[in-house]
């Protein structure tokens, strides 16, 4: 089970490679790719494709600066958010709005596994963790 | 006044546009308090990552897809999805004299409703074991306060002995025995006002014990006055396999702290066989590689890097520890075992044939060794009984062939009689360590043939009887005996005169 699991996700690793452009994940590389595997079946298709579902959503959430909010965010800010995150990783960044009032106020960006916690509820669980 | 109030103002506008920057990652799988994560890309290979709650996790297996971490503390509240946090620190322990007289967890939060730890520093719970030139030669003595062990199985200060047998052979009193003797030990030492004394601080790891036998532990080195220099360090057999896993590893923390500051301290590892447990069974929910026993591939490393953190640092002090491994019915050469034997620097084995015949403490003195040998015993102890373990293997030997029953010549027989009064000499009940004077006087009275004419049944009652003889009426030889380290001509005429008036005056 464990080497089927493996062979599944080299498979998807490879198919995951052809499917960046500029390190960026491409779209019609992707349908080329889900194409492809419909037409050539490789052995345990679910087991590929769910790996190399999870590795391109992995990259497209490096891809992508969510912003969750309390309050109204002016559409600038957003701009000035995507630009700073595209700057601080080197890589092209849009910056998606999400409205969450549980932060009270503030804001919380994540890219990728990466988090910038700048709202009240969270300032409010790290000390309440502290005390 | 309203200065105050700005600065407290300009402090909280500072903190609410403070972004703080954490790396996340989510559960997926949880169970037998290991934890596979998503995410997590920056996390390092021992960090402590944070988990909703307050649980603490350490990162143990770092695979392409995913984290396996441990978690330290309530897992219960714990469910798929929940975000966990990087923290960027390794795990760390309090450590410190505050920690003295205390009962404490893995992570050393307290654990026996004394109120919380005032500790000022904390120490990495992983280290890298002392180096080669930083260690000095092991060649101070460390008491037990077991006769046998002290006569033949010397331990020094920065030894690693491993007390090893069945269960239910005596192997957690001897250690508790020799907690308590370094108790004793400080209490005269400290009382004496000699500077050059240095006391031997405890630290006892339980690991996977019931926690009823944790009380009665904590109980006997309270009755014992012993729990003012011991720090106990109890991860019960209801704690989960992560604390039992780490637990030694904080013991270790806190005894290095005496050590690296000019102080010498004892660790006793109660037991390293359910370490090794704890270990296997993370081990196998993390889906690493198994191997023999099913234990996974580096269990020597696992008790190797925690042994040699033991040591006697140059110009510091040192790190002595006593761990302690089960066998099954006597099989020294199954795996932890023979792992554990050639870590460290001799064994004290404890036969279950000889605890069933009264023979305790039940070490078997043929399979025992210490390989620091008579550089950590006092002079006194070598003159009185250099030729002690040589006597003893000899009359095994002896006794197996009259066994036979055949016509023994007169010397056999001498070594016979000898033997078998050494054999009830060692006899000693548990949690009643003898001083190192109180063992010379009377390993000299063995020597000098004063329990020669004694039944050989009757030694147990004839030693207690001289023990409390010098105790209550020789207090000022035995002084001489402890300051001088070494009997002289004059002190062994003295021990002759005090041996002859205990004879005048017992009838066995």
């Amino acid at each position: 089970m464990a080497a089927v699991a493996k062979q599944a996700q080299q498979l998807a690793r490879q198919l995951f490679k052809l499917s960046v452009v500029d390190s960026v994940v491409s779209t019609d590389r992707v349908a080329g790719v889900l194409a492809y595997v419909e037409k050539h079946a490789p052995a345990n298709a679910v087991l590929v494709l769910k790996a190399y579902h999870r590795l391109v959503s992995v990259e497209l959430a490096k891809s992508e600066a969510r912003v969750e909010h309390a309050g109204a965010v002016a559409p600038a800010a957003l701009t000035a958010i995507a630009a700073a995150m595209t700057k601080k990783y080197s890589r092209p960044i849009a910056a998606t709005s999400h409205a969450n009032p549980a932060l009270l106020a503030g804001l919380r960006v994540r890219v990728g596994d990466d988090v910038y916690e700048s709202s009240v509820s969270g300032q409010l669980a790290a000390l309440s963790l502290s005390v | 006044m309203s200065t105050v109030l700005d600065q407290i103002e300009q402090q909280i506008a500072k903190l609410s546009t403070k972004a703080v920057k954490k790396n996340t990652g989510n559960i997926r799988t949880i169970a037998d308090g290991v934890a596979k994560i998503d995410g997590l890309s920056d996390v390092m290979y021992n960090e402590m990552v944070a988990f909703p709650g307050g649980a603490i996790g350490i990162a143990l297996n770092l695979e392409e897809t995913e984290v396996g971490c441990v978690i330290l503390g309530d897992v219960s509240k714990l469910k798929e999805g929940d975000e966990v946090t990087t923290t960027g620190k390794l795990l760390s322990v309090p450590v410190g004299k505050a920690l003295l007289g205390r009962v404490v967890d893995a992570l050393g939060n307290a654990v026996d409703g004394k109120g919380p730890i005032d500790a000022k520093e904390t120490y990495p719970v992983e280290r890298i074991a002392p180096g080669i030139m930083a260690r000095k030669s092991v060649n101070q003595p460390l008491f037990t306060g077991i006769m046998a062990i002290d006569s033949m199985i010397p331990i020094g200060r920065g030894q690693r002995e491993l007390i090893i047998g069945d269960r239910g052979t005596g192997k957690t009193t001897i250690a508790i025995d020799t907690i308590i003797n370094q108790a004793k030990i400080n209490k005269v030492g400290l009382a004496s006002g000699d500077a050059k004394f240095r006391p031997v601080y405890s630290i006892y790891v339980a690991i996977g014990q019931k926690s009823s036998n944790i009380v009665r532990t904590v109980a006997a080195l309270e009755a014992a006055g012993a729990l003012e220099y011991t720090i106990i360090v109890a991860a019960t057999a209801a704690d989960n396999p992560a604390n039992q896993y780490i637990a030694p590893y904080s013991g270790a923390a806190m005894g290095e702290w005496f050590m690296e500051n000019g102080m010498d301290a004892l660790i006793v590892y109660d037991d390293l066989s359910k370490h090794a447990v704890a270990y296997r069974q993370i081990s196998l929910i993390l889906k690493r590689p198994s191997g023999r026993e099913a234990y996974p591939g580096d269990v020597f490393y696992l008790h190797s890097r925690l042994l040699e953190r033991a040591a006697r640092l140059d110009g510091k002090g040192s790190l002595t520890a006593l761990p302690i491994i089960e066998t099954l019915a006597g099989d020294v050469s199954a795996y932890i075992p023979t792992n554990v034997i050639s870590i460290t620097d001799g064994q004290i084995f404890l036969e279950t044939d000889l605890f069933n015949q009264g023979i305790r403490p039940a070490v078997s003195v043929g399979l025992s060794v210490s390989r620091v040998g008579s550089s950590a015993q006092i002079k006194a102890t070598k003159q009185v009984g250099g030729k002690l373990k040589g006597e003893l293997a000899q009359f095994r030997e002896l006794a197996a062939f009259a066994q036979f029953g055949s016509d023994l010549d007169a010397k056999t027989k001498a070594q016979l009689e000898r033997g078998a009064r050494i054999v009830e000499l060692f006899k000693q009940p548990a949690f009643s360590p003898a001083s190192i004077e109180l063992q010379v006087s009377v390993l000299f009275a063995m020597q000098k043939g004063f329990f020669d004419p004694i039944d050989a049944k009757k030694v147990v009652v004839a030693a207690a009887n001289m023990k409390n003889f010098f105790t209550t009426r020789k207090d000022a030889l035995l002084t001489e005996i402890r300051n001088k380290a070494a009997l002289d001509k004059d002190l062994e005429a003295k021990l002759q005169a005090a041996c002859d008036e205990w004879k005048s005056g017992y009838t066995a």
